[in-house]
């Protein structure tokens, strides 16, 4: 399906240059937002975006703009924009390719209204009275979003996606708690046990005490691995940062770079996956792409541009942040996997979240980070709370030293990761 | 219109160029195009907030519908909102030295690839540098009539080296970011410096974590303001009860020499000429002589928490306003950078930031320097890589020994509740007693 306009807007553009591609994003949204235990703030938004590329003689712009009645003048400053571009080898935007309709990422039993999202919110606040933590601020929100690609080999692709999204933050003392949750799907959020974790762990962290500094086993939660992984492990898969010099792994292929029960893969196709989709950014199909198989480097990640350019192949994986720009190389569903285990039967300190992984650097993967939430744990039983202390090491020879996966994931924004355990990290205690 | 207490429209339209050169290569460069606006309007429950892009400026029929919808979405909402009085007005915006705009986009691509090229050097395997030019058209009304226009230009450019050698992979990176016009004329020097730190971090050892006294650089010093005293000075976050400081106004939680300020008047970086709410601007002095003396507000925050003056809000384009900071300091002491290095003795002397975030209810602030150098009987010797602070909001201001008597301001930008707006951090160089450092080095 695609708006008349798009259609003229590619002829206009394919007397001026060789190839076009229309990325057009249409959405709606609405939220509340929590002042302690009241809604504060209620919001609604319309939002509208369409962003153009252009390619001619290799030579690749791109413009966007909120007003897609604007087209004409986003094309010219799209083609203006290329002429600036340095020419790169370019073998075309992909062809038409038979997919289902059905999209992935949609719940058609979500409607983007008020009384649903006071509804999540009331039963957050239920969950939240489980503990004596107070709240402190939280929100919910749903979000349905129509996605058009359409280029000039003849695609014309709609997606249609949902969200909902969660959060809540408390207090006890002078102890905080946090958790969130977010899918596709309304009935793979769970709103009572988002307000019951961020005051259980706002609570049961009040009264921490201090730690030594020395060598410790640790068990990093999804979300504290999230925030290191992402940071800084799963940039240095894209192929640009590979072939740029900016990647760590760039001369690791068919090297062991992780603990050999460790997998990691893109899955796409994933049943509910919060990124599940059939095509990528560009319109190339996505397939499931195995980057590390028991602890062996495969491939890295590439897009049609870094592809064409260093003479590999799209692995589907192109991205955009919203409409604008140009598409860069991400990841769908961004599985970590390998052998499970009882990772908390022996005593370790559980560290939940993480302040400040974002700092860490993203070339040698040297990182320090303040612990959030972090306890003694035993037989799985959350013990003593740990006040403060800072986890200092490298990203990338952490993961040779993982001896164990959770048996549980938990979905972190578009990973899908198990909580893991690490012997021997350097903790630098208060 | 019934039920109806305030309403204010924030429109922003505007656009958007960029350079992107990575190794030498022009990536992508162009121009893209904005129209965004938020509308809020308080009812006698809360608030009701459209978003909206691509707006159209209407009046009579047309804008009541809006209005009305905002007021009708409000009715989910649960608190009773009082707006505090507050002081209406704007500043001028400072006349740029050059205008980006008089300058063609082929020249500014000229002039960041010599940056680009000027830190190339033979252990460099990647050099990337990107150019940003953003002009803001903002027009705010409120239904009180204030009513305010303004242009906005801000522009600068980021320049990165990476060295490599025998699989160490370091980077240097330096950003000028300005709301003085063009600055892209003779800065080659900041693509050779961005070299020469990621070259020399090749032979820069692990710094060795734990307690130690430690000099902070001015933009580390201004980041530790930022961290540690300005997120937790915010009037959401004290109102919310998120903030170690909150009920701690008149407590002494610093040394005598410590002050610190947030004023969005000042020609930096996070210059404003208005707050979001088209609240006068003013400055802010949070700390006042190691003392709690104020909290930086919106009108709803000032009337809820007191203490302070609102004109802090502030808001990305079609976003409803959050209370931010904006140019965000410690006041320049008296003491000389001679008599904080000797006075530190042993240490360890850090300098730039990677950045920091702070879990301002807990106090909790962590931040990472660029690089730093070991301190040895008062003199800088050897240069270590990777080194991180992380401290206690009530704790680590009372270990603020020395200010130093020069400040400087660095820009940046500073997240919160998934906006991102410009702001500046500074300070003089300041020594700091039993910080805690982190980094992977051993003995």
């Amino acid at each position: 399906m695609a708006v008349a306009w798009i259609d003229q807007l590619i002829h206009e553009a394919e007397k001026k240059v060789d190839e076009v591609e229309v990325f057009l994003v249409k959405g709606t949204s609405v939220s509340a937002e929590l002042k302690q235990k009241k809604v504060n703030l209620a919001i609604t938004s319309e939002d509208c975006g369409l962003g153009v590329r252009t390619i001619h003689k290799g030579r690749i712009g791109s413009s966007s703009t909120n007003n897609p009645d604007q087209w004409q003048e986003c094309l010219n400053a799209a083609i203006a924009s290329g002429k600036l571009a340095t020419p790169q080898d370019w073998n075309g935007l992909p062809d038409p390719a038979p997919f289902s309709q059905t999209p992935l990422s949609f719940d058609t039993s979500i409607t983007i209204e008020p009384p649903v999202v006071i509804e999540l919110i009331e039963k957050m606040l239920k969950g939240a009275d489980e503990h004596p933590a107070e709240v402190a601020a939280g929100s919910a929100s749903l979000s349905s979003v129509t996605v058009t690609l359409a280029n000039s080999k003849g695609i014309r692709y709609t997606d249609k996606n949902t969200g909902v999204s969660l959060s809540l933050e408390a207090i006890h003392e002078q102890s905080t708690g946090y958790e969130f949750d977010h899918s596709c799907f309304l009935d793979k959020v769970d709103p009572v046990a988002v307000g019951e974790r961020a005051t259980f762990f706002a609570t049961e962290s009040d009264n921490g005490k201090d730690i030594a500094s020395g060598d410790y086993d640790i068990l990093l939660s999804p979300l504290a691995y999230g925030e290191l992984l992402g940071n800084v492990f799963i940039p240095a898969l894209s192929g640009r940062n590979v072939h740029a010099g900016r990647s760590r792994l760039a001369q690791s292929l068919g090297k062991i770079v992780a603990d050999t029960q460790i997998s990691m893969y893109d899955d796409p196709h994933r049943e509910k996956g919060n990124g599940s989709v059939r095509w990528d950014a560009e319109g190339t199909p996505t397939r499931r792409i195995d980057f590390i198989r028991d602890g062996i480097l495969e491939t890295f990640a590439y897009d049609l541009k870094t592809a064409y350019r260093f003479g590999k192949t799209s692995t589907g994986s192109a991205i955009r942040g919203g409409f604008g720009g140009l598409p860069s190389i991400g990841h769908h569903n961004f599985v970590v996997d390998g052998k499970r285990c009882g990772v908390a039967d022996d005593p370790v300190i559980y560290i939940h979240n993480v302040v400040g992984a974002h700092t860490a650097n993203p070339m040698s993967g040297e990182f320090s980070v303040e612990f959030s939430n972090a306890f003694w744990m035993e037989g799985s039983q959350y013990d003593t709370p740990i006040r403060s202390a800072m986890l200092s090491g490298n990203i990338f020879d952490m993961h040779h030293n993982i001896s164990g996966l959770s048996k549980e994931s938990r979905a972190v924004g578009s990973m899908i990761l198990p909580s893991i355990k690490i012997n021997n990290q350097h903790i630098i205690g208060k | 219109m019934p039920g109806i207490q305030y309403y204010d429209l924030r429109h922003v339209t505007g656009q958007v160029t960029h350079i992107d050169i990575d190794n030498g290569i022009v990536e992508s460069a162009g121009t893209s195009f904005f129209n965004k606006a938020v509308i809020r309007v308080l009812s006698k429950t809360g608030w009701g907030v459209l978003q909206i892009d691509n707006y159209s400026p209407c009046t009579g029929k047309k804008f009541e519908a809006i209005l009305d919808e905002a007021c009708r979405l409000s009715r989910i909402t649960q608190e009773k909102v009082i707006l505090g009085d507050a002081p209406h007005g704007i500043l001028p915006v400072p006349s740029m030295k050059e205008d980006p705009r008089d300058v063609c986009i082929e020249e500014k691509s000229s002039l960041l690839l010599g940056i680009e090229q000027a830190a190339r050097h033979p252990l460099v395997v990647n050099t990337r540098a990107n150019f940003i030019e953003k002009i803001e058209n903002v027009q705010f009304v409120d239904s009180s009539e204030n009513k305010y226009s303004y242009e906005m230009c801000r522009s600068g450019f980021n320049v990165m080296a990476v060295a490599s050698r025998n699989g160490n992979v370091q980077m240097g990176y330096e950003r000028e970011h300005s709301i003085h016009g063009f600055n892209l004329r003779h800065q080659q020097s900041q693509g050779k410096k961005a070299a020469d730190i990621a070259v020399a971090l090749l032979d820069a050892g692990a710094a060795k974590s734990g307690k130690m006294r430690a000099v902070l650089d001015p933009e580390l010093a201004g980041v530790f303001a930022h961290e540690a005293v300005g997120h937790a000075s915010e009037g959401d976050l004290v109102n919310e009860g998120n903030s170690v400081l909150k009920g701690k106004t008149g407590q002494k939680i610093g040394n005598e020499n410590l002050t610190i300020i947030d004023d969005p008047g000042i020609h930096e970086f996070g210059f404003d000429p208005v707050d979001a709410e088209g609240v006068a601007v003013c400055r802010t002095e949070i700390i006042k002589k190691g003392t709690i003396n104020a909290f930086l507000h919106n009108r709803e925050t000032l009337s809820s928490v007191g203490n302070g003056v609102a004109g802090h809000a502030r808001a990305m384009p079609g976003e409803p306003p959050l209370v931010r900071m904006s140019n965000t300091f410690i006041e320049a002491g008296d003491s000389t950078e001679h008599e904080i290095f000797e006075e530190c003795r042993n240490g360890i002397f850090l300098k730039g930031s990677r950045g920091g975030q702070v879990d301002p209810g807990r106090g909790i602030f962590q931040f990472n320097a660029e690089y730093g150098y070991l301190i040895e009987n008062g003199e800088c010797t050897t240069m270590v890589r990777d080194v991180s602070l992380s401290g206690e909001i009530l704790m680590t201001l009372h270990k603020i020994l020395l200010c130093g008597n020069q400040r400087t301001m660095s820009p940046g930008y500073c997240g919160k509740g998934g906006q991102s707006v410009p702001v500046s951090d500074g300070a003089p160089h300041i020594l700091l007693n039993d910080a805690v450092v982190g980094g992977s080095g051993v003995d």
